[in-house]
């Protein structure tokens, strides 16, 4: 599997706890950047500017890929535009809340 | 691609916010037992009595005004992206407005002449909280709608605090007043028309699309919704002093009409929800809307009939529990667990075994509480309107148990 699926796969154990449902499925990861020594840019939004778990999620995501072996440095940078919009959620997701 | 700066440091500290809930679910708990006795004095409509003073004020600022400031504390910083000013401010401030509302309360009730001293100290925590809001607001960087209907609720409050205090005044014996009843009835508007429900729903606007995860709405009604209800809010206290009873039913009509826009926008909101389950609590405060809203075509009739100043009372009283008191049990039943679960679990992201917020939350004894609450609402209706002694006695003491186990829920997520 390349790198950047697994990445994916890591932070799809990153839950929203409000929502249930994983940051991926969400579709908060707008972009992953890997270089050639393996450090990682994220760049991802919140479904709510000012969502009191910003901390939390972003320090979740880091989380979860500092402990990849293969990972070196890890940035997760919280951006607000584009704006998230619900057509980023997957599938998987829509059906879980129902919409 | 933007950046918001120093949104890390927009938390706030979770004891500020809690010691303010604590404080609020003790005064609530301690109103309703008081309640429990007072069943002749409430379904009677003899409210201006000195126990009925002291459970009013432990009431609306024990519980409503101390669990909102808890409220703001934590909400403000996520409705209008800046953080609190000064968190130790904060904390000075808790004390010494639980102090002063404790003191003030009980002084109502047991010595009058020192109200007027215990009100200063009230006077000086809701000052503090006020000032401190103040100085947070103005950092915020793009002001909206949001902030005018909390701007303006907390001028309402400043208002209401202030007429509150001439009101201790003549009530210690240190200043007669000549127009103490329109000084009365304004305080009461300002209070719970003004700072309470332009506060909920200033609020309203952020919780209701977050809890409900809505999306592509406009915001266009906020406007004329805020126009028309700081215009019927003006009028009817205008009525007060020019004792015009035209100006009093158009302040009504122009509340109604403003509260019916409110509550046709929020089910705008609501109907671009993706979430399609809605939790339980958010329902609950969902509900209040709608009892706000028969209450205010009530006061609007009322306004058209004679009625006696016991039946307003009651609305008045119908008014807070119902539209007030529901609105906030149901969102505190929500935000208690986000706020423990923050300082707890938020760290522990991404690691298993990590809670969900429902998994902290009893929903289903918060159904079977907020199910008890509407049995009791409906219970004191029919108390009030046909003047039922024991029955009220009966719905209080149903509805202060209920309260108890409420109060000692939400602590107990602090547990877990």
């Amino acid at each position: 599997m390349e790198l950047k699926e697994k990445i994916l796969k890591e932070l799809e154990t990153v839950i929203d706890p409000e929502l249930g449902l994983n940051i991926v499925d969400l579709g908060l990861i707008y972009e992953i950047n890997i270089d050639e020594q393996n450090n990682v840019d994220i760049k991802m939004t919140l479904t709510t500017p000012g969502c009191p778990l910003h901390d939390s999620i972003t320090s979740g995501a880091r989380y979860v890929l500092e402990a990849m072996e293969e990972v070196n440095d890890v940035n997760v940078q919280l951006v607000w535009e584009p704006a998230w919009s619900p057509d980023r959620m997957t599938k998987r997701a829509k059906e879980w809340l129902g919409a | 691609m933007n950046m918001m700066p120093g949104l890390s440091k927009t938390e706030t500290n979770i004891k500020l916010p809690f010691s303010f809930i604590i404080y609020s679910l003790l005064a609530f708990s301690a109103s309703q037992i008081i309640l429990f006795f007072s069943g002749d004095f409430m379904t009677n409509g003899t409210f201006r009595i000195p126990p009925l003073w002291m459970v009013a004020h432990l009431l609306l600022l024990g519980w409503a005004l101390m669990v909102a400031m808890g409220a703001m504390y934590q909400l403000v910083p996520v409705a209008f992206l800046t953080p609190i000013w000064n968190e130790k401010f904060g904390f000075i401030q808790f004390v010494i407005t639980a102090v002063g509302i404790t003191s003030f309360a009980l002084s109502l009730a047991f010595s009058p002449n020192l109200t007027m001293i215990t009100g200063i100290l009230t006077l000086l925590g809701i000052l503090m909280f006020l000032f401190q809001m103040a100085m947070t607001m103005k950092k915020q960087a793009d002001k909206n709608i949001l902030t005018l209907f909390v701007g303006s609720a907390l001028g309402s409050l400043l208002l209401t605090i202030s007429l509150g205090i001439l009101l201790a005044a003549s009530v210690s014996g240190a200043l007669p007043l000549t127009n103490h009843i329109a000084i009365l009835k304004t305080h009461i508007v300002l209070g719970v028309v003004g700072w309470f429900s332009l506060l909920i729903f200033g609020f309203s606007y952020k919780m209701v699309p977050m809890f409900s995860l809505a999306h592509g709405f406009s915001m266009k009604l906020s406007k004329p919704i805020y126009i028309l209800y700081i215009l019927g809010l003006f009028l009817t206290i205008l009525s007060f002093w020019l004792n015009q009873t035209y100006l009093f039913q158009l302040g009504m009509v122009l509340l109604f009409v403003s509260f019916t826009l409110f509550v046709w926008h929020i089910k705008r909101i609501i109907k671009k929800r993706l979430k399609k389950n809605l939790d339980k609590p958010f329902i609950f405060s969902l509900i209040a809307i709608v009892i706000g809203w028969v209450i205010h075509l009530s006061a609007m009739v009322s306004s058209f009939i004679a009625i006696s100043s016991v039946l307003y009372g009651a609305i008045i009283y119908l008014y807070i529990l119902g539209w007030i008191v529901f609105s906030i049990m149901g969102y505190l039943y929500k935000i208690v667990p986000f706020l423990w679960w923050t300082h707890k679990y938020s760290k522990e992201m991404g690691k298993p075994n990590v809670p969900t917020l429902k998994q902290l939350m009893n929903e289903k004894l918060g159904m079977l509480l907020f199910t008890l609450c509407l049995i009791s609402y409906l219970g004191f209706i029919i108390s009030f309107s046909f003047q039922l002694t024991n029955l009220y006695t009966i719905v209080q003491s149903l509805f202060a148990i209920t309260i108890l186990v409420f109060s000692s829920t939400v602590v107990n997520i602090l547990r877990k």
